[in-house]
C-alpha cells in the first residue's frame, strides 16, 4: 500500500510528478493479432445455431411423421371422426389398424381443460388479489414460496394423489354417481390444482404492474381499499388476468401423467356431453396409452404424431394468444421495456380515461350482466342436477340456487362500502385458506403415509416382488443419472444460445422466428418430446430404451427453458453496465464474462436449478425412452435402460396396487428430491437479489 | 491565432443510423486539459457526437461513420485502429450512474484487471488514487468491500468517475453526468470536473446551459445533427454569432 499522503495533495496523478506509479494501460494491446471477441463469438454462434437447428428439426420431424396419417385418413376425418381405436393385433395378426377419429380426444382435452379452468381461474385470481393487495408484507413473503411448492410437485405425484385419495373419496361420498374412481371431474380437479400456480403468479405480476398512483388517486377520492381494487386495479390489470387464465389453459392442456392416472383413459364422448362423472381421455393421455403398442412406421405410429401435432399447434395458439394479450397490457400501462424508468405520462392518462369509459359502459350493462349470471347459474345448476336426480327436481334445485344468488346480490348491495370490504376480504381469505388446506392435505398425505416406508433398506435396496418389497435404490440412481446427463447436454447449448440471443443476435425477422420457435417448444407438452425421443433416439438411432436416449429426450425438453431463462436473466441486466465496461476498453466478451454474467448469475442459476427439479419429476418423456419397470441393480451403462423414481411411482400406482406403502414411500422420496431443488433455487435467488439492485 | 494543443480533432464527420443521417459534417477541436461542453435541444445529436469520440457508437447496429476523429495523431476510424485501446485511453461517464453490481473495490479494479494489472499492491494503490481523484476516498475508505449499489446517486456517479480514472485515460467523456442527480450532488460533480481538467481533457454533453457556463472553457451548440457554433464559452453565451445559438441560449427557441 502506498502511503495516502503522497497522493492526497494532488488530484489527478497521470503525470509522474505526483509521485505515484504510472501504468501504461492499453499499450500492450497493440501486439494483439486477432480480435479477442472472435473465439467467444464463434463458439456462442455455433451453440445458438445448433439449438436453433434442433428446435426446427423437432418441429419439422413431427409435422413430417404426422403427414401419412392425415393423408390416409384425411385431415377432416381425423379431426372429426367419432371413434378412436387401435387394433392391438395390428399388423401381426390383423391387417386392420383400427379407427382414427380424434374427436373424442380433442373434445376430452377441451372438456377436462374447461373444467380445470373453472376451478383454477377464480381460485387463482382470488388468491393473487389476496397476496398482492391485501396480505401484509410478512404474509406475502410466506405465501409466495408456499404457492411455488404447488408448481414443484411432479405430475405423477398429483396423479397418484388423485387416484389414491381423491377418487376413492368421491366414490365414497357420491356412490351412485361415480362408478369409477377415475372421471372427467377428478381430472379437472387435479388439473385445476396444477394450473393454480401459473394463474396465481401471472395474475400477481399483472396486479403488481398497476402503478401505485392509480391506487392513490382512487383512495384520495374516498374509495375503500376494496372499491379501489375492484374498480381501478382489476380493470387496469384485466388483460394481464386474461393472460394468466390463458396460460393456465395451456398448462392444463399439456398435462399428461396426471390425466392418464385419473381420467380413466377412455376415448369416449361423455353422454350427455356435460356428464362430468364420465370417464374420458385427452390427446396427451392417448399418446401415452398407445406408445408402447405401436411399431415404427405405419398408420398407428403416424397417427400418434398427428395427435402430437394437434397438441403442439393448440398449445402454440394458446401461448401466442397469451403473449399477444400480455404485450397489449404492457403497452397500455406504459410498462414496456423502454418506458420502465420514465413511464410515459400521456399514456397513463389515456389508460385512465379509457378505464372510466370502460366503467361507464359496464355500469349501463350491469343489469344485463346480472341477468346473464342468473341464466348461467340456473342452466349450470339444473344441468348438473339432472345427472343426479329427476329432471323436475333438477329445475327446482336450479331455481333455488338462482334465488340464493339473487338474494345474496341484494344483500351485498344493501351493505355499506366498509361492510362490503369486510365481506370481500373474508371471501378472499377463505380462498387462500382453502388453497393452503389442499396443499397441506396433498403433502401431508404423502408424508404421513410415505414415512413408514422409509428405511435404510428402502433407500439402498433394489426392488423385489414387483416392488411390493425391497427398495428404490436403482430408481434413485437412475433419476440422478438422467438429470445429470441431460443437464450436461442441455446446459452448455442452452446457455450459449441464451447468451447469443440476448447479446449477439441482431434484432430482426430471423431472431424473432428463433424466439418464437423457442417459445413454441417451451410450451410444448412433455409427452411430445417423449414421442419424438422414442422415434428418433430409441428407434431410428437404434439406441433402444436407454440412459442416453432418455437423457437426450430430457435435454431437448429443458433446452428451451434454459435458453429462455438465460436470455431473460441477461436481458434484465441494464445495458449501461456493459457499456461502462466497454467504454474502458474491455472486449465485448470480457464485458459479458466479467460484468454481465456475474450480474445475471442469480437468475441463470435459479433457472438451471429449477430445470433440474423439473427434469427429476418428469415421467412422460422418459417412460418409453429410458426407463425399465424393475432392475435389480443400478446400471452404469449409457446404453442400458434405467429405473427412475417418477416412472417407478407411476408403475407401482397403476400396476401394483398391493404395494401401496412402497408407492407412498417412492412418492415421498421423489417429492423431497424435487422440492429440495426448488428450495435451493429460492435460496440462490434470495442470496443474489440482496446485491443486485438497479 | 495562438497555437492550441488539441487532444482530439474531429474533421468532416458524418454519421448514419441505418438510412438516417444523424451527424452532418462536424468539425470540432477538443482542447487538451480544458473542458468542452456540447449543448443543444434533445435529439440534436450531441450525445451521438460524444459517443463517436471513443467509438461507443459501434455498439449500435447499423451505424456508419465517415470522416476523421484524430486522437494521438491517428484517425480512430482508420481500419487498423484498435478500438479497445482507444476506449481505454478515452474514458466515459454515463447519464445515470451505472456502477457494476460488485463491491466498491471491485468496481475500481475492474478496468486495471482487464488491462493486465494483477499485483495486489498495485491494485490497492490504484483504488486509493482513483477514489481520491474522484473526491470519494474519505467517504468510502472504510467500506471498500461493501456493495456499490448501497451508495447515494451522487456517490455512485463519483464512483463511476473513479472507475473511469482507474485506467488513467487521457480524455474523459461525460454524457449528461448530472442529469440523474440532485443539485448538491451536481455541484460536487461540477467542481470535480473542473479539478480533473487540470490533468485530463474533459468533453461533456449537458442539457443545462448554466452548467456549461459554469464549468466549460469551450462550448459547442448543436442543432439537428449540425454543429452550428463552436467557441470559447464566454463568447458563445455573451456574443453568439449564430442566430440559432442566440435563440437557444436566450430561451426563445421555437
Amino acid at each position: 500500500m502506498v502511503s495516502g499522503k503522497a497522493t492526497e495533495k494532488s488530484i489527478g496523478g497521470n503525470s509522474d510528478e505526483s509521485g505515484g506509479k504510472k501504468f501504461d494501460f492499453g499499450k500492450k494491446r497493440r501486439s494483439r493479432l486477432i480480435d479477442p471477441d472472435f473465439v467467444p463469438r464463434l463458439v456462442l454462434t455455433a451453440l445458438a445455431l445448433s439449438a436453433v437447428l434442433i428446435i426446427f428439426f423437432i418441429i419439422i420431424y413431427i409435422v413430417g411423421e404426422s403427414l401419412p396419417a392425415f393423408k390416409e385418413i384425411g385431415l377432416w376425418n381425423f379431426l372429426t371422426g367419432d371413434i378412436w381405436y387401435f387394433n392391438p393385433n395390428y399388423p401381426a395378426d390383423d391387417p386392420d389398424p383400427g379407427r382414427f377419429g380424434a374427436k373424442p380426444l380433442i373434445l376430452g382435452t377441451i372438456l377436462v381443460t374447461a373444467g380445470s379452468v373453472l376451478i383454477a381461474v377464480p381460485a387463482g385470481v382470488g388468491a393473487a388479489i389476496y397476496i398482492s393487495e391485501i396480505a401484509t408484507e410478512k404474509a406475502r413473503n410466506i405465501l409466495k414460496p408456499v404457492i411455488e411448492i404447488f408448481a414443484g410437485i411432479p405430475s405423477v405425484v398429483y396423479g397418484f394423489f388423485g387416484m389414491a385419495v381423491l377418487g376413492p373419496m368421491f366414490v365414497r361420498l357420491l356412490p351412485g354417481l361415480f362408478q369409477y374412481p377415475s372421471s372427467w371431474f377428478l381430472g379437472s380437479v387435479i388439473l385445476g390444482i396444477m394450473a393454480l400456480p401459473t394463474v396465481i403468479s401471472v395474475t400477481e405480476d399483472a396486479l403488481r404492474a398497476v402503478p401505485r398512483s392509480y391506487r392513490h388517486a382512487s383512495l384520495a377520492m374516498g374509495a375503500t381499499d376494496w372499491e379501489t381494487i375492484r374498480k381501478v386495479v382489476l380493470p387496469a390489470a384485466s388483460s394481464g388476468i386474461i393472460t394468466a387464465s390463458i396460460l393456465g389453459i395451456g398448462r392444463a392442456m399439456g398435462e399428461t401423467m396426471a390425466v392418464v392416472m385419473v381420467t380413466g383413459s377412455s376415448p369416449i364422448i361423455p353422454e350427455p356431453l356435460y356428464n362430468i362423472f364420465s370417464n374420458i381421455t385427452t390427446l396427451t393421455a392417448a399418446i401415452v396409452n398407445h406408445m408402447p403398442e405401436v411399431a415404427r412406421d405405419g398408420i398407428q405410429y403416424s397417427s400418434l404424431f398427428a395427435l402430437a401435432l394437434i397438441l403442439l399447434v393448440s398449445v402454440l395458439i394458446v401461448n401466442l394468444t397469451a403473449n399477444a394479450v400480455g404485450k397489449r397490457t404492457k403497452r397500455k400501462m406504459g410498462i414496456g421495456k423502454k418506458s420502465k424508468r420514465f413511464p410515459n405520462l400521456s399514456e397513463k392518462i389515456e389508460v385512465f380515461s379509457d378505464n372510466r369509459l370502460f366503467n361507464a359502459i359496464k355500469m349501463q350493462r350491469s343489469r344485463m350482466f346480472s341477468l346473464f349470471w342468473i341464466i348461467l347459474i340456473f342452466t349450470f345448476v339444473t344441468l348438473m342436477s339432472t345427472l343426479m336426480v329427476s329432471d323436475l327436481f333438477s329445475i327446482v334445485i336450479g331455481l333455488s340456487a338462482t334465488s340464493v344468488y339473487i338474494a345474496a346480490t341484494v344483500f351485498v348491495n344493501s351493505l355499506n362500502s366498509t361492510d362490503r370490504q369486510v365481506l370481500a376480504y373474508g371471501g378472499l381469505k377463505l380462498v387462500i385458506v382453502l388453497i393452503l388446506v389442499v396443499l397441506g392435505v396433498i403433502i401431508g398425505d404423502i408424508v404421513v403415509k410415505g414415512l413408514p416406508a422409509i428405511s435404510f433398506e428402502f433407500i439402498f435396496d433394489s426392488p423385489s416382488d414387483s416392488g411390493v418389497s425391497g427398495g428404490i435404490w436403482p430408481a434413485i440412481v437412475g433419476t440422478v443419472q438422467l438429470v445429470g446427463l441431460s443437464s450436461l447436454i442441455a446446459f452448455p447449448v442452452g446457455m450459449g444460445a441464451g447468451i447469443y440471443l440476448a447479446l449477439y443476435a441482431r434484432e430482426g425477422r430471423f431472431t424473432n422466428i428463433v424466439r418464437q420457435a423457442v417459445d413454441a417448444l417451451n410450451g410444448t407438452p412433455s409427452i411430445v418430446f417423449g414421442l419424438f425421443g422414442m422415434s428418433v433416439f430409441v428407434l431410428a438411432f437404434g439406441w433402444g430404451p436407454s440412459l442416453i436416449a432418455g437423457s437426450f429426450t430430457l435435454a431437448l425438453m429443458v433446452l428451451p427453458v434454459i435458453i429462455k431463462t438465460t436470455e431473460e436473466a441477461i436481458s434484465s441486466v441494464p445495458v449501461n453496465l456493459m457499456q461502462a465496461s466497454m467504454a474502458m476498453g474491455s472486449s465485448k466478451w470480457q464485458a459479458i464474462y466479467k460484468v454481465v454474467l456475474p450480474a445475471a448469475a442469480g437468475g441463470v442459476i435459479t433457472g438451471l436449478i429449477l430445470s433440474l427439479g423439473r427434469t427429476a419429476g418428469e415421467t412422460a418423456p422418459i417412460m418409453f425412452t429410458a426407463t425399465v419397470a424393475f432392475s435389480s441393480a443400478a446400471s452404469m451403462s449409457l446404453f442400458e435402460p434405467v429405473m427412475s423414481l417418477s416412472y417407478h411411482l407411476y408403475n407401482l400406482a397403476m400396476e401394483v396396487p398391493q404395494a401401496m406403502e412402497n408407492t407412498y414411500g417412492t412418492a415421498l422420496v421423489l417429492l423431497v428430491m424435487v422440492l429440495s431443488m426448488f428450495l435451493l433455487a429460492s435460496l440462490v435467488r434470495n442470496h443474489y437479489s440482496k446485491h443486485n439492485r438497479w | 491565432m495562438k497555437k492550441i494543443d488539441l487532444a482530439i480533432s474531429v474533421r468532416n464527420l458524418n454519421l448514419w443510423y441505418g438510412e438516417k443521417q444523424a451527424l452532418f459534417d462536424i468539425n470540432m477541436p477538443i482542447v487538451r486539459n480544458k473542458i468542452t461542453a456540447l449543448i443543444g435541444p434533445s435529439g440534436c445529436g450531441k450525445s451521438t457526437l460524444l459517443k463517436t469520440l471513443n467509438r461507443m457508437n459501434d455498439l449500435v447496429d447499423g451505424t456508419r461513420v465517415e470522416g476523421f476523429v484524430e486522437f494521438d495523431g491517428k484517425n480512430i476510424y482508420a481500419p487498423d485502429a484498435d478500438v479497445l485501446e482507444i476506449r481505454s485511453r478515452i474514458g466515459m461517464i454515463f447519464q445515470s450512474p451505472n456502477p457494476f453490481p460488485m463491491t466498491i473495490r471491485d468496481n475500481i479494479t475492474y478496468g486495471p484487471k482487464i488491462h493486465g494489472v494483477k499485483n495486489k499492491s498495485d491494485l490497492d494503490y490504484i483504488v486509493e488514487d482513483s477514489l481520491r481523484k474522484a473526491a470519494l476516498w474519505d467517504d468510502v475508505k472504510d467500506r471498500l468491500d461493501t456493495y456499490a449499489m448501497a451508495m447515494s446517486g451522487g456517490q455512485q456517479q463519483r464512483l463511476c468517475i473513479a472507475r473511469a480514472l482507474s485506467i488513467n485515460p487521457d480524455v474523459l467523456l461525460m454524457d449528461e453526468p448530472t442529469s440523474a442527480l440532485d443539485p448538491i450532488a451536481t455541484k460536487k460533480i461540477e467542481e470535480l470536473a473542473v479539478e480533473l481538467a487540470e490533468h485530463y481533457t474533459v468533453a461533456m454533453v449537458t442539457h443545462n446551459m448554466q452548467q456549461a457556463m459554469r464549468v466549460a472553457d469551450y462550448t459547442g451548440f448543436m442543432y439537428l445533427g449540425k454543429l452550428e457554433e463552436f467557441g470559447e464559452t464566454a463568447q458563445i453565451f455573451n456574443d453568439p454569432h449564430n442566430k440559432l445559438t442566440r435563440e437557444y441560449i436566450t430561451g426563445s427557441f421555437s
